[in-house]
């Protein structure tokens, strides 16, 4: 008896000392995150205005939705571009971290130089800085670049069977510097990973002789999927924060009018909010990984 | 035999043959990595005419350092320079201990609902800011008017938000410790109770002491991440602390404004070559701090342990 007293104590000290060292954190979470994201739903309902006393918040119904869709003639094309960037950008990102972090790992030699180098961007990418990086390379040569690159042989089959697709296979390579710029952190994340998978497995598949392209599809890619899924999410997130974003312009203009304009930033950044958590959901469905429940982190 | 062996050496030559391609693969990735800072280097020292001059691609003809020396100025670098760095060091200072506290509770005690919150630490890192930023950014002003005292426009908001955890990437940073605090053994933490030691005194005296790199790489990476970061800042602090990165956002504005006060001759005009002087400019201390600490940058990410175990 007295034994099952000691270790409810010893529990209560733990939620104690644990909650003591959680508190800071908790405590702007809540102030900070779970506040704001409740009322954010509220104020994309509303209208805002700044005033002397305060702030004036007026309850006006779908009229800021309607008014984002239908009648601001910004943001819908800007979703749409965030759209075109974000997934195809994902993909591309996440392919190619894992195929360069794969042969990375292949190699000895001039492995921590090139590391080095990849992950370099991580550290000075900043949204000044891509802004000018972009608008320098590639402002003056957008305008002809379809033309450009319709020489190219796979360009034209492509065009042939849908246009906007050409255009976005253009993009990424015109853009694949930049792309290749959120590569730093997915590279890392997938090196860590794939020397985390055991050699026995490689070595058994040897034995039982398997081609190196059979060992990657039935044994690296398998044990790496879980990682994919981490990457994935780290990618939208990582995107979606840079100010390449064309959304974050309109909102950024919308929380500066001062004058009723919070009320349409919290919609636009609603709407907004909602896409990217939609496409997040989409990629945790695809990656789950089926059989059993996956670990957060 | 011999029809083995050969078949043996074939198979290394292939192989090398397989290494060489690779390494070929990689450092041609590894230019176009690079072609965006290379570019930027060439153009910031290249001079008015090479940039006109259409046979100027990568090397200047007549290299000047003058693109350098105006960008500075217009930059106002000194104190744009200063500001920056107390300012991000300040967020970083206020980001690494609230880490470091998080990171060790999750680590060591197993409170109720500890599953919910590691969720939590995630969701946080998945919201996307601007949803965030709005009912903030009304609370920091109505908390101005409430108490009649200055918030906006100073780094009063940011500094809390910072403390309180919710900072640029604070889930990364949380990830890092709470790593790094799972490869202490835990009897240190038995045989230190033991001997009587408070929660705090286990905290400072076995975790903090053993986690000094932790703690340096948790630090320069939220260094960085606040140096880099213009949303949050532009919000709350908009112009009145003049920082590099906000300052090159509007580098075309405050350049026209300088060439007007200025000279008013006509070669005098905005090109790539002073954009780029001020991006440069404005990485160059970031770069250099990489090139001192590359190692523990990536040691940092790696030992985050999002990658599953």
């Amino acid at each position: 008896m007295a034994k099952k007293k000691k270790l409810t104590t010893y529990q209560q000290r733990q939620n104690r000392q644990g909650y003591l060292f959680m508190m800071p954190w908790i405590i702007g979470f809540v102030i900070f995150t779970a506040i704001p994201f409740i009322a954010t739903i509220y104020l994309s309902f509303t209208e805002v205005r700044q005033t002397v006393l305060g702030f004036q918040i007026t309850f006006t119904g779908l009229d800021n939705y309607i008014m984002a869709f239908f009648e601001n003639v910004e943001f819908v094309p800007a979703m749409i571009a965030f759209l075109g960037m974000i997934i195809p950008y994902t993909f591309v990102i996440v392919i190619l971290s894992f195929v360069l972090a794969y042969l990375l790992n292949k190699i000895t030699f001039l492995r921590g130089l090139l590391r080095t180098i990849y992950f370099l961007p991580v550290i000075i990418m900043s949204g000044p800085v891509m802004y000018q990086l972009i608008d320098s390379s590639t402002y003056a040569a957008q305008m002809d670049t379809f033309l450009e690159f319709s020489d190219i042989f796979i360009v034209q089959m492509v065009a042939t069977y849908s246009r906007p697709f050409a255009r976005v296979l253009i993009d990424i390579f015109e853009q694949l510097s930049i792309i290749l710029w959120f590569t730093g952190i997915p590279i890392i994340l997938f090196i860590n990973g794939l020397q985390k998978i055991n050699p026995n497995l490689y070595e058994a598949a040897q034995i039982d002789s398997a081609n190196s392209w059979q060992i990657i599809w039935k044994i690296t890619i398998p044990i790496i999927k879980p990682l994919v899924l981490v990457v994935t999410i780290f990618t939208i997130a990582n995107l979606g924060t840079f100010s390449i974003n064309p959304v974050y312009d309109l909102i950024k203009k919308a929380t500066e009018n001062t004058s009723g304009g919070l009320g349409i930033a919290a919609t636009f950044s609603w709407i907004y909010s909602f896409v990217v958590l939609i496409i997040i959901g989409i990629a945790f469905i695809i990656f789950r990984n089926r059989e059993k429940v996956r670990r957060h982190y | 035999m011999k029809a083995k062996l050969t078949r043996i050496i074939r198979a290394r030559k292939f192989a090398t043959f397989m290494k060489l391609c690779i390494y070929f693969v990689l450092i041609c990735v590894s230019f176009v990595y690079l072609e965006p800072i290379l570019k930027m280097i060439s153009m910031a020292f290249m001079s008015t005419k090479d940039v006109i001059d259409p046979s100027v691609d990568w090397l200047p003809k007549s290299p000047s350092i003058n693109n350098l020396k105006v960008a500075g100025t217009v930059l106002d670098l000194k104190k744009t320079l200063v500001n920056s760095i107390w300012f991000s060091a300040l967020l970083a200072c206020a980001q690494t201990v609230v880490s470091a506290l998080t990171g060790f509770a999750l680590s060591r005690y197993e409170f109720k609902f500890k599953r919910i919150w590691i969720i939590m630490i995630i969701m946080a890192f998945i919201i996307p800011v601007p949803l965030l930023m709005i009912p903030r950014l009304m609370m920091f002003i109505s908390a101005q008017n409430l108490l009649g005292f200055n918030f906006i426009g100073t780094p009063i908001p940011q500094i809390l938000m910072a403390l309180f955890g919710q900072g640029v990437n604070s889930t990364i940073l949380i990830l890092i410790f709470y790593n790094f605090f799972n490869l202490i053994p835990y009897s240190l933490d038995e045989a230190a109770m033991i001997d009587g030691a408070s929660p705090k005194q286990i905290f400072f005296q076995i975790a903090m002491k053993l986690s000094a790199t932790t703690v340096l790489v948790v630090f320069l990476f939220s260094f960085v991440w606040n140096w880099n970061e213009t949303y949050v800042t532009g919000t709350l602090v908009r112009n009145s602390i003049e920082l590099l990165p906000a300052k090159l956002n509007m580098f075309d504005s405050a350049f026209q404004t300088y060439a007007a006060a200025g000279r008013g001759n006509a070669e005098f005009r905005i090109n790539e070559a002073y954009k780029m002087s001020a991006t440069l400019i404005s990485i160059t201390p970031l770069l250099l701090l990489y090139s001192f600490v590359q190692k523990r940058f990536i040691q940092g990410i790696e030992n985050t342990g999002i990658t599953g175990e």
